[in-house]
């Protein structure tokens, strides 16, 4: 039940009417004249409890684009409902329209077309439809509100998709299905073919050259079904925020360009998010669906405020893993985080694996470095050289390890990230 | 080309003044008015021109030297006790007339005797002195008699301050006019004599011994040898008038009365309608996100905040020298060797500055290293083996910091340059 507006109004007209004609009865009469109003609204408005709801639409949107979906109203009752409706969603679902006038007959169905604008990654659930449903008289309403459950699963929005030609391109200069095929773009044997002038004479086949009349040369190729790893940081030093998105948006942004890369690639790609427990896994993905699949299992992740466990995090890579992988972890370059927890545990996984580590690094910090001027800018650059001379020292520390570090601010870190895996990709390190 | 940029503070101001300007120029007349009466009112005190009251306000003193003068001087504080009192020889003092009913009025009127009215009101002259009139106030502090009344002639000038000024009627005497209207009128009726004072200061503690007013006021008070002096209260028992028993609520209209539950009840239907919402509000439950440079930016606040200047100092230095040296052609790892640990390779990195630029080693050092100037690595001696890494050319002060940066950024320029 709820009670309108005008309702309020007449009562406060009645309040006025003692001044022009003193009478208590007439007060008295004008009020039960006003209550009885309200009751006939009450019984004639329109039966909101035999109003069903239903969903359809779209469940799936990638975060910046806009989903279509529609709520459907069925009466069930045996008159018909005119009503104020209101689908309750979180305020990031971004919902239009977020009211929405219905007049469905007795028996019959109505259909209120919906677009949702999501302002952020993860589930959206609806939380309830409520009703309203005035009387003829317009002074008291029945409402009701009542569950209509639709998850809204909003994707990662990979804007380093414009990336992804340019680096295939490359990929297939490294294969061969373009242009040259010479020694030391890739390490597999490949076919044997005639010499022609500027091949390498290094990679001159003498045995089959001997069984023809042509000098012949050994072309190779890189590698295919290698795998890769990729491990995401969901920790507390994922949740800083850089520019304007937290380091863990960059990082899945990355990781989502190198599988859609290493995937043409003929590779198999694998994705782990972990803090201290296994947050989303992504294993064993066809290759065709495996860009969905890993949108499907980042799309709820969310930073957790806790250290990560890295002794943890090796333990599941290494139980998972068994062959020779090459495992791209996601993470922030924190001095005091790795000096603790990743860099004893190293040498066991550079043991048996290629380890890479991608980080997003602040561009702010570089802004603080070159600040000038008044003496906060002067401290905050000493500051800012103190940060960045205790991560070279952290990459240095790493490259001594083996492990291949980059650390590229957050515009620049995917296809840094899938530059470096192309250089492994053409050394034939994978 | 129109312009639809944003408004500017001054613009929002504007409009909202100008939206709002009837209601501020309403309130600010109500203002300007409600200050212009309550100037032009006369304040009064509730014991002005009492006779018990010796606040400059009350009029003790012209009744005790009355007394003295042997004149049976008597208070009265209501209209019915006054009226009896006021036989033949006396005279009544009426003040503060505002007070007095129609009835009081009607009872003074029947008394017999001579009257004294200080500032009346226009009820109590028709009443008590008929024919005359106010004829608007003077703010004229003092006046001359200009008459030939005893009394005022006696007092010559006097003090008045703001009086009221009154018509004369035919046969009664003006005394102490400004611009022909007296301030004082006294006439004969039929069997007593009738005085109009248009002031209460010449009679008052405050202002008695002022100019002639103390003479003003005994003649004029002291003119008979017996004095009723009424101050009425106001509502008083015995003034028969049954109208201060009535509350409020008796009072105030049945209406009115009505209209109020009404106004109280119609509040209710409000609050409902304005308290229902169209369902729930939903409260978004968003990811904590930390700025990511917030340690940096906090150590810097640390620094700051005790003055680490060495520290600042030694953080600028080993940037400055991990981006100087590779561009110099020298190991990068040469960068972070201090000269306590190798002289010679912290002389290098110097003597190689030193010739792309336009500076001599000893600043080069002093900048880069912290050496101060006489200990420029050049004997090859090492500096303070003993001494702490960062204790090592600490800026004197702020100004020595700030100036040590743009060094730094000066030998970076020139080296990148060179």
């Amino acid at each position: 039940m709820a009670l309108t507006g005008r309702l309020g109004l007449l009562t406060l007209v009645a309040a006025f009417v003692p001044l022009l004609v003193p009478s208590g009865g007439l007060l008295l009469g004008l009020w039960g004249l006003l209550l009885l109003g309200v009751i006939i609204d009450l019984a004639l408005a329109g039966n909101v409890r035999a109003l069903r709801f239903h969903r359809e639409g779209d469940t799936r949107v990638r975060l910046g684009e806009t989903a279509n979906a529609a709520l459907i109203v069925e009466n069930t009752g045996r008159r018909r409902v005119k009503a104020i409706l209101r689908d309750v969603w979180p305020p990031s679902a971004g919902v239009a329209p977020r009211r929405a006038k219905i007049n469905v007959p007795a028996g019959e169905r109505r259909r209120i077309d919906q677009t949702f604008t999501p302002t952020r990654r993860g589930d959206r659930e609806a939380v309830t439809v409520v009703v309203r449903s005035v009387g003829p008289l317009g002074l008291a309403a029945r409402q009701l509100s009542r569950p209509a459950p639709r998850t809204l699963r909003v994707l990662p929005a990979f804007p380093s998709r414009r990336h992804l030609p340019s680096r295939l391109a490359r990929l297939r200069e490294l294969t061969g299905l373009h242009s040259t095929m010479i020694r030391g773009q890739g390490t597999e044997f490949d076919s044997l073919r005639e010499y022609v002038v500027g091949d390498d004479v290094r990679s001159i086949d003498w045995r089959a050259t001997a069984r023809r009349d042509d000098v012949v040369v050994r072309t190779w190729r890189p590698e295919r079904d290698r795998r890769l790893y990729l491990v995401l940081d969901t920790g507390r030093t994922s949740a800083g925020r850089v520019g304007d998105i937290p380091r863990l948006d960059c990082s899945m942004d990355a990781a989502l360009l190198l599988a859609a890369l290493a995937s043409r690639a003929g590779d198999r790609v694998d994705l782990l998010a972990y803090d201290r427990t296994v947050r989303a896994r992504c294993e064993n993905a066809s290759r065709t669906g495996l860009l969905s699949a890993m949108v499907e299992a980042m799309a709820p992740l969310e930073p957790a405020l806790i250290e990560s466990d890295a002794a943890g995090m090796v333990s599941a890579i290494m139980s998972r893993v068994r062959r020779r992988s090459l495992i791209v972890l996601l993470t922030e370059l924190n001095p005091a985080a790795f000096e603790e927890g990743l860099l004893p545990l190293l040498p066991g996984l550079t043991a048996r694996h290629l380890v890479m580590i991608a980080a997003v690094s602040d561009p702010l910090v570089e802004e603080m470095a070159e600040a000038r001027g008044d003496l906060a800018a002067v401290y905050d650059a000493a500051a800012a050289e103190r940060a960045r001379a205790d991560r070279r020292r952290l990459i240095a520390e790493l490259r001594s390890y083996g492990v291949e570090v980059v650390d590229a601010p957050p515009d620049r870190i995917a296809p840094a990230l899938a530059d470096a895996y192309l250089a492994l990709k053409a050394a034939g390190r994978l | 080309m129109v312009t639809t940029a944003e408004p500017t503070a001054g613009q929002v101001a504007g409009r909202r003044f100008r939206s709002a300007r009837g209601i501020v120029l309403v309130l600010l007349c109500v203002i300007v008015v409600g200050v212009v009466l309550a100037a032009l009112k006369p304040s009064r005190k509730p014991d002005d021109l009492d006779p018990g009251s010796p606040k400059p306000g009350g009029t003790r003193a012209l009744a005790e030297i009355l007394k003295s003068r042997g004149v049976d001087f008597q208070a009265s504080r209501s209209a019915a006790d006054a009226a009896p009192r006021a036989g033949a020889g006396t005279i009544l003092v009426v003040t503060r007339s505002e007070r007095l009913t129609r009835t009081d009025l009607e009872r003074l009127r029947g008394s017999v005797g001579d009257l004294l009215l200080v500032e009346p009101g226009r009820e109590t002259l028709a009443a008590l002195a008929p024919g005359v009139e106010q004829d608007g106030p003077t703010f004229v502090l003092q006046a001359d008699p200009q008459c030939n009344l005893p009394a005022a002639t006696l007092a010559r000038t006097v003090e008045f301050g703001q009086s009221e000024t009154y018509t004369v009627p035919s046969g009664a005497t003006g005394c102490y006019p400004e611009s022909g209207k007296p301030r004082v009128v006294q006439y004969q009726s039929a069997n007593r004599t009738v005085t109009v004072l248009g002031a209460a200061r010449p009679l008052t503690n405050g202002e008695l011994t002022t100019e002639g007013n103390a003479a003003l006021a005994m003649n004029l008070v002291g003119a008979r040898s017996h004095v009723v002096w009424l101050i009425p209260d106001i509502h008083h028992e015995s003034s028969g008038d049954r109208a201060g028993d009535r509350t409020l609520t008796d009072l105030l209209p049945r209406g009115v009365k009505l209209f109020f539950p009404g106004l109280l009840v119609a509040i209710i239907p409000v609050a409902l309608w304005r308290g229902r919402r169209l369902g729930p509000v939903v409260a978004e439950v968003l990811p904590v996100v930390v700025r990511s440079a917030e340690t940096v930016t906090g150590r810097s606040r640390l620094y700051r905040a005790h003055r680490a200047r060495g520290r600042a100092a030694e953080a600028l230095r080993a940037g400055a020298r991990d981006r100087i040296v590779p561009l110099l052609g020298l190991p990068r790892t040469l960068a972070q060797v201090l000269p306590a640990q190798d002289p010679g390779a912290a002389r290098e990195v110097v003597t190689a500055v030193a010739a792309r630029t336009d500076h001599d080693e000893r600043t080069v050092a002093a900048a880069l290293y912290g050496l101060a100037p006489g200990e420029a690595p050049q004997g090859g001696a090492p500096g303070h083996p003993g001494q702490p890494a960062t204790g090592w050319g600490e800026p004197a002060d702020d100004a020595g910091l700030l100036a040590l940066a743009d060094l730094l950024d000066d030998l970076e320029r020139q080296v990148r340059q060179s």
